[in-house]
């Protein structure tokens, strides 16, 4: 499981890990602009940009060749349009389409492994993003394995009496989704009627975070810094 | 169609930032003020459905099969507003946790899939007061605007789109439209057998309607402004592109020649304002169609069974 591995990853103790969670949201934001605004034939930028990310996922202790096959998920997509580019003559921009992707993906996958997802809310609530909404995406990514391993039971029980996986119609695909709507409904009042029950009040306790330290600010000094010092030289 | 990151241009997809940021602050401000406590674990519990009921595959055909997307289907169970927040919870947790569209591109796939999707799902639904024919336009509407705007932001961002590939996506679209509406349907179907008073069944009123739509095309307005004014000849490009030659464009000109009304004003704001006055032209039509369709046929309303 994807997310297993990324919260596994997450949980490290290097001084990549320990900086305050704001900083390496920033720090991230400033490199995916520099990426995402590269030119054509800027490979020289782009190589520096992988040494970049590659070297702060051994300074944080993450397994390189692990989290840079774990980037890939970008390609498929991305690949497609490539092909088209190259297709119709214009194998630079191609080159350009795969490698600001996979770079993209790889910044964004290395901020996930170098901050657990309570500590991402917090930094983004101090960021301003609406704080309903980041409750909604708590609830939803703590739901999430919950739900997928009940429509996975599910999924076995029909085969169990007497379907293949393939041979369930479109009625019956459309009664399980039925079914899991409902459950899903059900056990989203249980959970509200057992946070009533430990006094939830109608809103979330904020979630307290240490300040922002002088050395927060140099670590996003430092990666911002040399974000845009490869961007503008790539000009 | 979750758009990664290095695939818009800087304009682009800034300015769907821009768009997005704003109105989903407005929207989840709004939700959080009408503040119904069970309202949160609800809704994430039905993004957290939305994930699994994607594993759940629905066989077309031969060998092959599709899946729920699900916008317009939580529109109809949750309402619009919430709807857009949960889709939006969604897409985020996607760009973050599983790399499935990119985080500079969030902007662009929210404004696609939980704003634009859910909206124009949600207007057919309103207008045929939650019936059949509602349920279905509604569902395959959401899919095909999420889907065509997805690409126009790619054709826009100088993404190169030959006419065969263009023809082809513009195919598969439709197939997923279609597949969408009708999984919608009997998902729909199946959620009113097993217990009747999930769905919140709009009471068809013009006014709501008018509401919406003004806003919705406002929205649309105002983006399609902003692109006709960052690339002045995109709108023309991507008509060439998709194979529409000379002759055909002089379709468009009877109305609102050119898209330009009077020459002697600055050429972005009477684009824009030709732009708008085609929507509203467009729009009016679209309503009275759908008048005459609504009251000509009082079907009875399929009460579960």
């Amino acid at each position: 499981m994807r997310h297993a591995r990324v919260e596994r990853w997450s949980r490290g103790t290097s001084s990549i890990h320990s900086y305050h969670p704001v900083a390496r949201i920033l720090a991230t934001g400033v490199l995916l602009v520099t990426i995402a605004t590269l030119g054509p034939g800027s490979s020289t930028a782009c190589a520096l940009y992988f040494t970049l990310l590659a070297g702060t996922a051994l300074l944080a202790g993450l397994p390189l060749l692990e989290l840079l096959v774990s980037a890939t998920v970008v390609l498929p997509f991305a690949l497609c349009f490539a092909v088209i580019s190259a297709l119709s003559g214009d194998s630079e921009q191609a080159a350009m389409l795969l490698a600001r992707g996979y770079l993209s993906a790889l910044a964004a996958l290395l901020l996930m492994a170098t901050t657990p997802l309570p500590s991402l809310f917090s930094g983004l609530e101090t960021l301003r993003v609406p704080r309903f909404l980041l409750l909604v995406m708590q609830f939803l990514y703590r739901y999430l394995i919950v739900l997928a391993g009940e429509a996975g039971t599910m999924r076995d029980a029909a085969k169990s009496r007497g379907g293949g996986a393939r041979s369930i119609e479109f009625r019956q695909a459309a009664g399980a989704a039925g079914v899991l709507f409902a459950r899903s409904f059900a056990r989203a009042e249980a959970i509200h009627r057992a946070m009533l029950s430990r006094g939830f009040s109608g809103h979330m306790p904020a979630s307290e975070g240490r300040p922002f330290a002088s050395s927060d600010g140099a670590f996003l000094l430092l990666a911002a810094g040399t974000a845009i010092i490869i961007r503008v030289n790539a000009a | 169609m979750h758009i990664p990151d290095g695939f818009l241009k800087f304009p682009v997809w800034a300015a769907m930032d821009a768009v997005a940021i704003p109105v989903v602050g407005v929207v989840a401000w709004r939700a959080q003020r009408n503040f119904q406590d069970n309202r949160v674990p609800l809704m994430g519990v039905m993004g957290a459905f939305i994930f699994a009921a994607q594993m759940i595959n629905f066989p077309v055909g031969s060998g092959t099969s599709g899946h729920l997307v699900g916008a317009a289907l939580l529109s109809f169970t949750l309402g619009p507003a919430a709807a857009a927040i949960v889709m939006t919870a969604i897409l985020a947790i996607q760009a973050l946790v599983f790399q499935d569209g990119g985080v500079l591109a969030l902007g662009a796939n929210v404004f696609n899939m939980a704003l634009a999707g859910v909206a124009a799902g949600y207007l057919p639904w309103l207008l045929f007061g939650g019936r059949q024919v509602g349920i279905f336009l509604g569902a395959a509407l959401s899919l095909l605007v999420s889907a065509f705007l997805a690409l126009a932001e790619l054709m826009i961002s100088g993404v190169p789109m030959p006419v065969p590939v263009l023809a082809v996506s513009v195919g598969l679209f439709l197939v997923s439209a279609v597949m969408e509406g009708a999984i919608t349907l009997v998902v729909v179907q199946a959620i009113e057998r097993i217990q009747p008073g999930f769905l919140r069944r709009p009471a068809a009123s013009h006014r709501k309607i008018l509401a919406f739509g003004a806003l919705a095309a406002t929205v649309f307005a105002v983006t399609a402004a902003i692109f006709v004014s960052e690339t002045p000849d995109g709108i023309v490009s991507v008509l060439r592109r998709a194979g529409v030659s000379a002759p055909s464009v002089g379709l468009f000109h009877s109305p609102v020649a050119d898209y330009q009304l009077d020459s002697a004003m600055a050429p972005w704001l009477s684009r824009s304002l030709a732009g708008l006055a085609g929507l509203v032209i467009v729009y009016v039509v679209c309503l009275v169609i759908a008048r005459m369709i609504t009251a000509s046929r009082p079907v009875p309303r399929r009460e579960g069974a």
